[in-house]
């Protein structure tokens, strides 16, 4: 059959030639004319018109002319009942019957403000109808747990747990994090060229540094590291403590003499002296 | 340039691509794999990650990427400040953020329920948004009310 209405369609005049296509009617063709010339064109064409008033196929009292369908034809899919309730809430501007009602009113004022030719629009709305009904019909109750953030955090932390769990192991990534820093201990490195070589967003590879290495922050990490390097070299007694500052990535004596105490709660000197004073002591 | 994020895109993964081509970069190209292969394409194809932990582009505490690209790329548009927290209640189960927040999930849901063709989601997922903005930038304040005039 042929079904005739109104141009400049929205939401009634799109969702009901989707509703007949579907379920009313599959041959079913539709025809949009200026308002007032609905009735004539209709009975030339003999094609049945619908959502204006005095005719069969509209609305009646607060219900719209989907609803009609719906009655009339007794469709009783329980996803159609939803969509209905939807498509009444922003046909007749009554946003609060549905929470869809005001989304679905936003594009469906949006397409058509865009697409002015009435076919290519119902064109365009039909694959947004198909989209409702698959939503109502199978995935209502589903929450969009999709936040990506969360979810691939709850997979890592799963496979950390089971890891640890398993065999105490460590990411690959902080595996080979390590293996970089302790190979260039003595370099000025940054966070931002270890984020390069190991192709992580600087900011988030701080974030989540300090979870895998003792809560310590990339810095504070580094310094630690040069400090046992430090004392390594010390110990070794080869070196100078002004070579041993410059060995372990210092720039200058005093900061590492400052950094030096902070960790091990006296300077690189009495550190030294101490220890050969231990040894002298053990030897006697 | 070329963006390359997730798979089976639903809200955020359609929302960025539609904003990156309209404000951000129109030679735009759009690239989605499986998620593990997400960095190594990038890579590979010389191509931004985005949406995904890890990249630069990505969620931020409760916002969503759609929102860090409109903050990192300064765009003004108040439209684009109002799709914003439409995409990111829709996008983080957060309804009560916008009234229209409910239906674009609901539309979005169903669009990736119809079509398993992420490049096809994606071009209709693209009107979708056009639209949005356009109610968004033109007719906000429009009514819909039921007087047919005869």
């Amino acid at each position: 059959m042929k079904w005739i209405t109104r141009e400049h369609p929205k939401i009634d005049r799109i969702a009901c030639p989707w509703l007949i296509k579907n379920f009313v009617d599959n041959e079913a063709e539709f025809i949009y004319v200026p308002a007032d010339k609905v009735k004539d064109q209709a009975k030339a064409l003999e094609a049945i018109p619908f959502d204006i008033p005095d005719v069969e196929y509209s609305h009646h009292q607060d219900k719209c002319t989907f609803d009609y369908i719906i009655e009339k034809h007794e469709l009783k899919d329980p996803a159609l009942q939803t969509l209905a309730v939807i498509v009444r809430g922003a046909d007749t501007d009554r946003h609060d019957i549905a929470s869809q009602a005001s989304g679905l009113w936003a594009i469906s004022a949006g397409l058509a403000y865009n697409t002015k030719d009435d076919y290519e629009l119902l064109q365009k709305g039909m694959m947004i109808y198909d989209a409702l009904y698959s939503w109502a019909k199978h995935l209502q109750k589903e929450k969009h747990t999709q936040n990506p953030v969360d979810h691939l955090f709850i997979d890592v932390f799963n496979k950390f747990i089971k890891q640890k769990a398993l065999q105490k192991k460590t990411p690959d990534w902080v595996k080979e994090l390590k293996q970089i820093i302790q190979d260039q201990v003595d370099t000025n490195l940054s966070l931002t060229d270890i984020s390069k070589s190991l192709d992580i967003n600087p900011s988030y590879l701080s974030r989540e540094f300090s979870k895998h290495f003792n809560n310590l922050s990339f810095g504070e990490y580094i310094r630690k590291l040069r400090i046992e390097k430090a004392i390594e070299l010390i110990n070794t007694n080869t070196y100078s403590l002004t070579e041993i500052a410059y060995l372990t990535g210092f720039s200058d004596h005093s900061h590492f003499t400052r950094i030096f105490k902070q960790h091990t709660g006296k300077s690189p000197s009495a550190y030294k002296k101490d220890r050969a004073k231990g040894k002298a002591d053990t030897k006697s | 340039m070329k963006w390359i994020t997730r798979e089976r895109p639903k809200i955020d993964r359609i929302a960025c691509p539609w904003l990156i081509k309209n404000f951000v970069d129109t030679e735009a190209e759009f690239i989605y794999v499986p998620k593990e292969e997400v960095f190594t394409k990038a890579n590979e194809l010389e191509a931004i990650p985005y949406d995904i932990p890890g990249a630069e582009y990505t969620h931020e505490g409760e916002y969503c990427t759609f929102d860090y690209i409109v903050k990192k790329h300064q765009i003004i548009d108040p439209a684009i400040h109002h799709i914003a927290t439409i995409v990111r209640g829709a996008d983080t189960d957060s309804f009560q953020l916008a009234p229209q927040a409910a239906g674009l999930w609901a539309i979005s849901a169903g669009l990736s329920y119809n079509y398993n063709n992420d490049h096809e989601m994606l071009s209709i997922g693209m009107k979708m948004y056009d639209a949005l903005y356009s109610w968004s930038k033109y007719v906000q304040e429009e009514k819909h009310i039921w007087q047919p005039k005869l």
